[in-house]
């Protein structure tokens, strides 16, 4: 009896979708690096070992892209802050603090002005400074 | 010299930035770190130097804040939201003089406008405002801002529409 979902074969085999591969030169002690930690989290594959590690990276770039701040404690309270450089590009900067500027008469009136106007064009120098 | 540019750790070398101005000095030096892990008033970038890491070339301070509209002059408050205005404030920015004229002034007010750009579109903001000293203000001109109040003495009032550094990058 055939299965409800099965499909109709057309005689050709479909193959499979190719995995991407993913290659990297590591640095010796990357290396070794990478071993003790597949032997301490118990993973036999390099395939699982990288997948487990972007599951990790994908968690932490969220976490910080929402503006939370990743903070382990030890046992006795003591908290250390992760600041990692290239994760707090994603991270929203919703986290600047908020300041009062005392403003005068004068540059309100003229910041109201400014605000009512159409933008300036760029300048040169900042067309330049906003490249790539 | 290449560069990177990134937010303040505890860890960063500071004692020896000297960018010839003493308050912006000692800003770096004795409140930066505090002002931005502990009092949330200002968050500070630092450029480095990818060769030494660690040691401060150069640095802006930014934070958010706004304008009271119930202030702004009648004539023009029909145009504008009925709310106050959110701009972010480009509070201090200072390179090392022994990195002058290398150009790292202009990358530190590009990460500037970069991370003001991201701010507008996370949770809004209209212009930029920086205070800038009186001989600062050709070079901050030179990238549009405009000063809201002509002084002869002390810090200028500059603006930057958040809308013209959107362009600048569009055409970039």
């Amino acid at each position: 009896m055939p299965k409800a979902n099965s499909v109709k074969s057309t005689g050709h085999r479909v193959k499979p979708a190719r995995k991407p591969k993913f290659q990297a030169d590591l640095a010796p002690f990357e290396d070794s690096a990478v071993r003790s930690l597949k032997q301490q989290l118990q993973l036999t594959s390099n395939s699982d070992f990288f997948s487990e590690a972007v599951a990790l990276f994908q968690w932490a770039v969220s976490e910080r892209r929402q503006g939370h701040r990743i903070v382990s404690e030890s046992a006795n309270g003591e908290k250390k802050i992760l600041v990692l450089p290239r994760l707090e590009r994603v991270a929203p900067e919703s986290a600047l603090p908020h300041v009062r500027i005392d403003w005068t008469e004068k540059e309100l009136g003229r910041l109201a002005e400014l605000l009512s106007s159409e933008p300036a064009k760029p300048t040169d120098a900042l067309v330049l400074a906003m490249k790539g | 010299m290449a560069t990177a540019i990134r937010r303040l750790e505890e860890s960063d070398s500071v004692e020896s930035f000297d960018c010839g101005d003493e308050p912006l000095n000692n800003y770096l030096k004795r409140h930066a770190w505090n002002n931005q892990q502990k009092s949330s008033i200002g968050v500070t970038y630092v450029a480095v130097e990818e060769l030494a890491p660690g040691a401060v070339i150069g640095y802006f301070t930014l934070a958010t804040s706004s304008a009271p509209r119930d202030s702004f002059p009648k004539k023009y408050v029909r145009g504008l939201p009925a709310y106050d205005v959110p701009v972010i404030l480009l509070a201090r920015l200072a390179v090392d003089r022994r990195f002058g004229r290398r150009g790292l002034g202009r990358e530190l007010l590009s990460a500037a406008l970069r991370v003001s750009l991201r701010v507008s579109k996370e949770v809004g903001c209209r212009c930029v405002i920086v205070d800038a000293y009186p001989t600062a203000m050709p070079w901050y001109r030179s990238y549009g801002f405009t000063a809201l109040e002509e002084s002869k003495s002390g810090a200028v009032r500059m603006y930057l529409d958040i809308r013209t550094i959107e362009a600048a990058r569009s055409v970039s």
